[in-house]
């Protein structure tokens, strides 16, 4: 373990610039997403509707966690590998799945988006007729503070989440919509 | 502390033997006085304390940023990284080491719990195991870059994690696992610390024993148990070209053994799948035959260890084969044999083990009469 006084600071000073670098990587990284993603707008799933913001986060689910196996198209993907979803914004402006595949689909069509996810648990057996996705985008911690406005507004209220999603299927969570309302929006820094 | 006290003893009855000089008295004094001990109660408390430092920070910043910008928290972060590497360097230019140590910990738990805290800022909610390799990886550079020990060791307390919380999710091998430890064994070598070397062991140990439940349909230990058994060949007869290398034989063959007879303990006791049970035809003879290899191997450990001085390799006999006929009993109770039986079976094979210990040892001591 001897080394050297000033190979040992710097070293250290190594380690501490690359580890703020991968900290710092994450930030950028999430910022250009919530900036120049694409904005897609879901609403969310009653998954326990009383003190919904009450607690450190909530759990979020959506239409589009339940993806038909039937929407399958090319090789079956590996058990726990990642997913793409490619969902259609339908004329009443919902969002639903249309495309289930184990590779990034390389067409889009018009008023289509390609989300990236995992199944939830494994990719089912060959008779089960459905995958639970998750998208990354299932938790949202209460940002302190906000919880109890929040918690008022969305009461018997219609909530929605405001989305960004990038080129490779990666989603964020921008926003929270309570009946067609933007009333919470992620600050950048 | 221990070996000291021991060693005091003996040097005493030699001086007074006559085998050893008094300047080869003192010599030997001096050089025991001049060993730094290996791994004391101040260094332990030294890591907790960082470790807890850490994330007292951590939890008072978390609870903490109510109105405070996201800029603001990133701030706060990085100052107290820069911070626990900045008190790492101050400390070890004025030769403490311990506490140098303690505060590289620090800064290591401070980047883990800066992950969670910007996942959580910006609702990240990806693969979870993904974000402890990142930590992993940062302790296990930390570690390369420092030769620190106490990074090395988090490291690979990270890399486990990381291993166990994949497979629970993914269950399945993974072998990614590999290319970390290759990783974590290449610096521990740079780093030349025989405790490290152990931890990087162990960690592949834990990787390893319950390997078999992910590959071959969840019962592949024959795998894990071939690569003990071969590693306790290569440890047993290989030993003169290993050690070319540094006195590396006796652990491996210490461990090697503790992973083949943990492969057999679960064929017999723990996967009940693999072999046909005891009702079923053939159950009895399958027990029986895995009974006798296990117990064969433990002999042969307890053999090796005798002759070669390997205490390690007799303790692993003797707890192994405790384990092994507790199990066996509780196993086959009230179906194979009846209690008394039972214990009759038991107490022949200990009493031969104890004829054959005493044989062995006899030779071993030819010239005294």
């Amino acid at each position: 373990m001897k080394m050297p006084r000033i190979t040992l600071a710097l070293g250290l000073v190594i380690a501490a610039v690359l580890q703020t670098a991968v900290l710092a990587w994450m930030v950028i990284d999430r910022t250009r997403l919530l900036k120049t993603g694409q904005e897609v707008v879901l609403p969310i799933l009653p998954v326990d509707p009383r003190d919904l913001f009450r607690g450190q986060y909530v759990r979020l689910g959506y239409d589009i966690s339940n993806v038909p196996i039937a929407l399958l198209e090319g090789p079956r993907p590996t058990p726990t590998g990642v997913l793409y979803v490619t969902i259609a914004q339908q004329s009443d402006g919902t969002w639903k799945p249309v495309r289930l595949s184990g590779s990034k689909p390389q067409t889009v069509g018009d008023k289509q988006v390609v989300l990236k996810g995992r199944p939830a648990f494994r990719f089912p057996r060959e008779n089960a007729t459905a995958v639970f996705v998750r998208y990354g985008i299932e938790r949202f911690f209460v940002p302190e503070g906000e919880g109890p406005r929040l918690e008022d507004m969305a009461r018997d209220k219609k909530l929605s989440v405001l989305l960004a999603v990038d080129g490779s299927g990666t989603a964020a969570i921008k926003g929270i919509i309570i009946d067609g309302k933007l009333q919470y929006s992620e600050r950048l820094l | 502390m221990w070996y000291r006290a021991r060693v005091e003893r003996d040097l005493r009855r030699w001086r007074e033997a006559g085998f050893i000089t008094d300047a080869g008295l003192d010599g030997i004094r001096n050089e025991l006085g001049q060993r730094k001990s290996g791994f004391g109660a101040a260094q332990a408390f030294a890591m907790l304390g960082a470790v807890l430092f850490g994330f007292a920070i951590m939890s008072f910043v978390a609870a903490n940023w109510e109105g405070m910008s996201k800029l603001m928290r990133l701030v706060i972060l990085f100052v107290t990284l820069w911070g626990c590497y900045a008190a790492a360097a101050a400390l070890f230019a004025r030769k403490h080491e311990i506490f140098g140590q303690a505060a590289i910990v620090g800064g290591i738990a401070v980047y883990g719990a800066s992950i969670m805290l910007i996942a959580q800022m910006y609702h990240m909610d990806g693969n979870p195991p993904d974000a402890v390799l990142m930590w992993a990886l940062g302790a296990l550079l930390t570690a390369f870059l420092t030769r620190s020990g106490a990074a090395l060791a988090s490291a690979l307390v990270l890399g486990v994690v990381w291993s166990v919380y994949e497979r629970s999710i993914t269950d399945a091998a993974h072998l990614g696992f590999l290319a970390f430890w290759l990783a974590a064994f290449g610096v521990a070598m740079d780093q030349k610390w025989r405790p490290g070397l152990h931890l990087v062991a162990i960690s592949l140990i834990i990787w390893l024993v319950p390997l078999g439940f992910f590959i071959l349909g969840g019962h592949g230990h024959w795998v894990p148990l071939a690569i003990g058994l071969a590693a306790a060949a290569a440890a047993s007869f290989g030993a003169k070209a290993l050690d070319n290398v540094g006195p590396i034989s006796p652990a491996l063959f210490v461990y090697a053994v503790g992973i083949a007879f943990a492969e057999l303990f679960v064929l017999q006791f723990i996967d009940e799948r693999v072999m046909p049970t005891l009702s079923q035809p053939g159950g009895i003879m399958a027990l029986v035959m895995l009974a006798i290899v296990s117990l064969a191997l433990l002999l042969a450990a307890m053999a090796w260890g005798v002759q070669h001085d390997n205490t390690g390799a007799v303790w692993l006999a003797y707890a192994g084969f405790a384990l092994e006929i507790f199990s066996l009993y509780v196993k086959t109770f009230g179906s194979l044999l009846n209690t008394s039986l039972f214990f009759l079976v038991a107490a022949l094979i200990v009493t031969g083990l104890a004829w054959f210990a005493y044989r062995l040892h006899n030779r071993n001591l030819p010239a005294v009469s």
